[in-house]
């Protein structure tokens, strides 16, 4: 009987160990760093492209940031989900309330990996699963330019949300099925623009995390890339934007270049909803990534 | 105070400045709700008709006539001045529209919106420019005035 025991408690601990050591954070050491300058003014592509403002930048008088405001990057925003209510954090270079104090390692763990300084999980509502596609140098150059922004003081509240979610450990977990970490090649042509829109649209632009439909575990089904789905901040449906999508399929790669420009479809629509902000960021990239987003979408697989 | 205490004359003034009041706005005020959601669904629908030549030319894609933008500028500055009249109070969901909340929650900020339209109308008409580079900014400018308002005053719908 004793020794009934003494097994079950020892699977109990081996159990518990194996939950512990599967959901640990996986981080990136000074090793995994190139030695590399970054560049500050390739970082602002990079910060448009990413999207960084949408989110981080703090609401003004309740209303979405707008003009030079999308520079204050002291969070704030609440994006309400079925999982709870995230809260957007500052990320403006303060060196108290933001990521003034980060080193250039603690800041790619933290777009690559997902894990904060001092190893804790983010919420995959931090898009690190298509930051983690990035070219290393790139998330340098990034950082380069959030340090030259303002520092905005003013700590943001942890997140609320429901039980099971709030269990932040168990993000371990969700990693392992969907965090791919194996970064692009990058363009080795970058003449090439389907490549060029590739590494745009599935690393920093992050267009899946809201056109891909997700899972009932929140994770993307790749198998339905770009097709569209519900929204994931509530009511209404995000486009399909392969091929095969009704918004998409009549319209030519230099109509899709020229929304992501002047917020206008081919009918003289205007863009609308979160994509609003979207369109914003994409207007101040080159016309070449416009062009190359384009062409990356005219040649993905369509989806009905 | 009583009834009985205001002058007569007073009263009558008032009510014909009333009815007066009425009047004028007497086409709007006895449109049913359905019927405000249509006619400002058909008067949107005018403005972006209206919209797509002068968005080609912009655009390259058509060659610059000042005769179609003026003629689309002066739908625009008609619809301007007649829109913002159909969005009475009950009107807000229903027969699909795409009003958003805002637009009754912050009415003077909608208002203000659809000033900033007609002004920039307004000023295009004004400059008639002679050519697609001195059109660009003017006509650039009445589109910016589309994107502002549909950002904060229209939702997403299926």
């Amino acid at each position: 009987m004793g020794g009934w025991i003494r097994l079950l408690l020892a699977l109990v601990v081996i159990a518990a160990a194996a939950g512990w050591w599967l959901t640990r954070p996986v981080t990136l050491g000074p090793e995994d760093l190139p030695d590399y300058t970054p560049d500050a003014i390739a970082g602002e592509r990079q910060f448009w492209a990413g999207g960084c403002a949408s989110c981080h930048a703090s609401p003004v008088d309740g209303k979405r940031a707008r003009g030079d405001d999308k520079l204050r990057l002291g969070g704030g925003l609440e994006l309400e989900t079925p999982y709870g209510v995230f809260r957007v954090p500052n990320v403006s270079p303060h060196p108290d309330d933001g990521i003034g104090g980060w080193s250039m390692l603690d800041f790619v763990n933290a777009m690559q990996r997902g894990v904060a300084p001092g190893g804790k999980h983010y919420y995959p509502s931090f898009p690190y699963t298509s930051y983690a596609k990035i070219p290393v140098r790139d998330v340098m150059d990034l950082k380069a330019y959030i340090d030259t922004l303002p520092a905005v003081a003013g700590r943001i509240d942890e997140h609320s949300l429901g039980f099971p979610w709030s269990v932040r450990r168990g993000l371990g977990l969700w990693k392992l099925r969907y965090l791919d970490t194996e970064r692009f090649a990058g363009p080795g042509d970058a003449h090439d623009p389907v490549a060029r829109g590739r590494l745009l649209v599935e690393g920093a632009g992050h267009c899946g995390e809201c056109h891909t439909p997700r899972d009932r575990f929140g994770g993307m089904d790749r198998s339905r890339w770009l097709a569209g789905g519900p929204d994931p901040e509530g009511k209404g449906r995000v486009p399909n934007i392969t091929p095969a999508g009704e918004n998409l399929a009549d319209w030519s790669a230099s109509d899709i270049a020229y929304y992501l420009e002047s917020g206008f479809t081919p009918e003289f629509d205007t863009v609308g909803g979160t994509m609003v902000a979207v369109q914003e960021n994409m207007a101040r990239l080159d016309k070449a990534d416009r062009d190359a987003i384009a062409a990356y979408l005219k040649a993905i697989p369509p989806v009905e | 105070m009583s009834l009985r205490t205001i002058h007569l004359p007073v009263l009558c003034v008032s009510l014909s400045l009333a009815a007066l009041a009425l009047a004028a706005d007497e086409a709007v005020d006895f449109e049913t709700i359905d019927e405000s959601i249509d006619t400002r669904k058909a008067l949107m629908e005018d403005v972006g008709a209206a919209a797509k030549p002068v968005g080609l030319m912009l655009r390259g894609e058509r060659d610059y006539d000042w005769t179609v933008a003026l003629e689309s500028l002066r739908t625009w500055q008609d619809v301007g001045g007649e829109f913002g009249k159909h969005f009475p109070e009950g009107s807000e969901s229903g027969s699909g529209t795409e009003a958003a909340p805002a637009i009754w929650e912050d009415r003077e900020g909608f208002e203000a919106a659809l000033t900033e339209w007609s002004e920039a109308t307004s000023s295009a008409i004004a400059a008639a420019p002679a050519t697609l580079d001195e059109a660009r900014p003017v006509l650039g400018a009445v589109f910016n005035t589309c994107k502002d308002c549909h950002d904060g005053y229209r939702i997403e719908t299926d």
